[in-house]
């Protein structure tokens, strides 16, 4: 079914050496990158838009969807760069929204249910798992990171809000409490008291995108998938540079060449390995 | 690195462990409280004067409701350092959501969304709370100041009893249907993220069991992508691409179907008015204040007058929650009140016959107690705006109680000798 045979033969590899770099690929990818990212993504991502994805009634129809798809785009881009370029795999955004979950979800059991003693629906988070497969799958249909940027990003971002409203549809139901209408939302957010979080504190209904026609979503959609755009071209580019592997090499007539092709080092002599400078 | 070296690592190491180790069997008593006393005295003093807190009902069931009320004024003394309460929000200091906040009025206003506070004006606010973590729970008013932060009143302690399995919290929407706050939305989200986790580990799954990296990147510097681009992977891909994009447009329409009727998240703002102006025919003014360090007293010189008909007799001075009484003013005293916030004898002044109508005085006050220390109220002197405000009680002959806010700069005597 695959072509697994005829890329490992291309490899020139012996079946040793088959064997140990599949070992290496699950020391690899599940305890160092998989971790990795859920470390350095999840805090990077809270940081930005923790408070949108934290509470539910921070999910309004202008911040939310803007915010959210912004910020969980950089990652993704730097994650296609790496997965792509190296090794033509097409799940790096994938991967990267996935290990996003499993930091979230460590969070929401352990710090928000277990410490602080939230109900789960308070603080469940967004998911833009099926916005990551999409921009995965565009690359790897069109092969080309700019028809990713353009087709992927929009993508990305657009599909954000309606795959969310399967979640959080039922918060907008309204209510009536005190003689003051309330969404369900702003309801539990009342409700469950956050000493350190004031209703002030709340990003939401601001700004002037309420006042195109009333079609605040559609239009923070729109925004948000051209900024993702935006954002997906500036974090590929990221990945480029610190993906990028190279060596200086001085030859015996003392000229330094930079070269990219890491894996020329292997081949070098001993006595060569010892002239070289840079990073490879 | 040498034998010494390891050596010093290894008793450093093994001190750390021990430290560790030993920790929880020494110490392990939970904090009770919110670092209420950490805040800058001057944000205590000088802004919020709370008074008449009532934390009804000090042993509440699970499910059972209960109330926080009380009264607060506004520092006409508001310090320079602090946002103006522009836009501002009645919370509750407590550890985690322990109490479900079903309602919270100002001056009888629902105080769903923040709004804006007049300085030198009093405000009466009644928090309903439904029992729902069981423990012994130190709960505070807060009054919350965009850009400021948070404002702590008085703690108080209140105690849940009963199981935490039993709590629920029904509520009707406007559709018609019952919500739990508790569970409402719960399976469906927890479902949703499954699915979609499943869906996402089968595409990464789909490569993971071929070989990864090593052998793709060999492959890729010596021959390029071509081989690497299984012609399955683009016939799964799109089939993929499909089924997520059909799954997205079916949930939100069938979600959208289940939940017709929605309304935005309420961003509104809350138009309270203050409570009318008493008539208060006491007048005082302070002409001068000292804050004596080792006597732990603040000291002040009252110019009052008495433009009423009736005598009046100071009873209270109260500010950052802490109650200072004379022998009269303890007598008014909720018995309620938490002990370790009232010094019921820290108040004498060098005159305490009641002022007379007409009557014109200088009183020198004295409010004396080591709650000064424990409250870190002394930490005024390391302010760079070294003053103080609160609230002085005072009532007449047929027990009308008048509230004089009163501010002033502070002197601080550093020695007895400057006492």
């Amino acid at each position: 079914m695959f072509r697994t045979d005829e890329i490992i033969k291309a490899s020139k590899l012996p079946p040793e050496g088959v064997a140990m770099s599949r070992h290496i690929d699950y020391i690899y990818f599940i305890p160092i990158l998989f971790v990795t990212i859920v470390g350095t993504f999840h805090m990077h991502f809270d940081l930005l838009a923790g408070d949108w994805d934290f509470w539910i009634d921070w999910k309004d129809r202008q911040w939310w969807p803007i915010v959210t798809p912004i910020t969980a785009i950089t990652f993704c881009a730097a994650l296609q760069y790496y997965n792509w370029v190296n090794y033509r795999q097409p799940f790096g955004a994938t991967i990267t929204i996935l290990a996003l979950l499993a930091g979230k979800w460590v969070t929401i059991v352990a710090a928000w249910w277990w410490w602080s003693n939230y109900p789960y629906n308070f603080v469940m988070p967004s998911t833009l798992l099926p916005s990551a497969i999409v921009l995965d799958i565009v690359l790897l249909l069109t092969r080309n990171w700019t028809l990713t940027a353009v087709i992927g990003a929009w993508m990305f971002a657009a599909l954000f809000y309606p795959t969310n409203w399967a979640i959080f549809a039922y918060s907008h139901t309204p209510l009536v409490v005190d003689g003051t209408l309330l969404s369900w939302a702003d309801y539990m957010g009342f409700a469950y008291i956050r000493t350190g979080t004031p209703e002030y504190i709340r990003m939401i209904e601001v700004g002037s995108l309420r006042t195109f026609g009333g079609h605040s979503t559609m239009i923070s959609s729109f925004f948000a998938a051209f900024a993702s755009s935006l954002m997906y071209i500036l974090w590929w580019q990221f990945g480029k540079f610190f993906c990028t592997s190279y060596f200086y090499l001085t030859d015996d007539r003392q000229r330094t060449t930079k070269v990219h092709d890491v894996f020329a080092y292997a081949t070098l002599a001993h006595g060569d390995k010892a002239k070289i400078g840079g990073k490879a | 690195m040498n034998a010494t070296h390891v050596f010093k690592l290894w008793v450093m190491g093994l001190c750390g462990v021990a430290t560790l180790a030993f920790t929880p069997a020494l110490d392990i008593t939970p904090a009770f409280a919110h670092g209420e006393r950490s805040q800058e005295p001057f944000l205590r003093m000088r802004t919020v004067n709370w008074y008449d807190t009532e934390w009804v009902g000090k042993s509440t069931k699970v499910n059972d409701v209960t109330e926080l009320r009380g009264k607060f004024h506004l520092s006409e003394d508001w310090p320079r350092a602090v946002v103006k309460p522009n836009r501002t929000f009645l919370n509750i200091g407590s550890p985690s959501s322990v109490f479900l906040r079903l309602s919270s009025k100002i001056n009888g206003t629902p105080m769903f969304v923040a709004g804006p506070m007049e300085i030198g004006r009093d405000y009466e606010y009644v928090v309903v709370l439904k029992a729902r973590l069981p423990g012994h729970h130190h709960i505070h008013p807060m009054f919350a100041v965009k850009d400021a932060g948070p404002i702590a009143g008085p703690g108080g302690w209140m105690d849940i009893t009963g199981k935490y399995e039993d709590f629920t919290n029904p509520i009707k929407t406007l559709t018609g249907e019952t919500f739990d706050s508790e569970t409402m939305g719960t399976a469906t989200g927890i479902m949703w993220h499954l699915f979609w986790a499943a869906v996402a580990i089968f595409w990464v799954g789909f490569f993971m069991i071929r070989p990864m990296y090593l052998v793709r990147a060999r492959v890729l510097a010596a021959y390029g992508e071509e081989i690497l681009l299984d012609p399955i992977d683009r016939k799964v891909g799109t089939a993929v691409l499909i089924f997520v994009l059909v799954v997205v447009v079916v949930g939100y329409l069938a979600a959208d179907a289940r939940h017709p009727v929605s309304v935005p998240l309420q961003a509104g703002e809350t138009k309270v008015k203050p409570m009318p102006v008493k008539p208060n025919p006491f007048v005082v003014e302070v002409t001068h204040a000292e804050y004596d360090v080792p006597g732990r007293a603040l000291r002040m010189v009252l110019h009052a007058t008495n433009n009423g008909t009736e005598p009046v007799t100071i009873g209270e001075f109260t500010t950052a929650g802490i109650r200072f009484t004379n022998k009269m003013g303890a007598t008014k005293l909720d018995p309620n009140y938490p002990a370790e916030l009232v010094a019921p004898a820290g108040l004498t002044m060098d005159n305490e016959a009641p002022i007379l109508p007409g009557q014109t005085v200088d009183i020198k006050i004295e409010s004396k107690d080591v709650l000064w220390e424990v409250q870190r109220l002394v930490d005024i002197l390391h302010d760079p705006d070294q003053r103080f405000a609160g609230l002085l009680m005072s009532w007449t002959e047929k027990g009308e109680r008048l509230i004089n806010p009163i501010w002033a700069p502070v002197l601080p005597v550093f020695t007895r000798l400057g006492a």
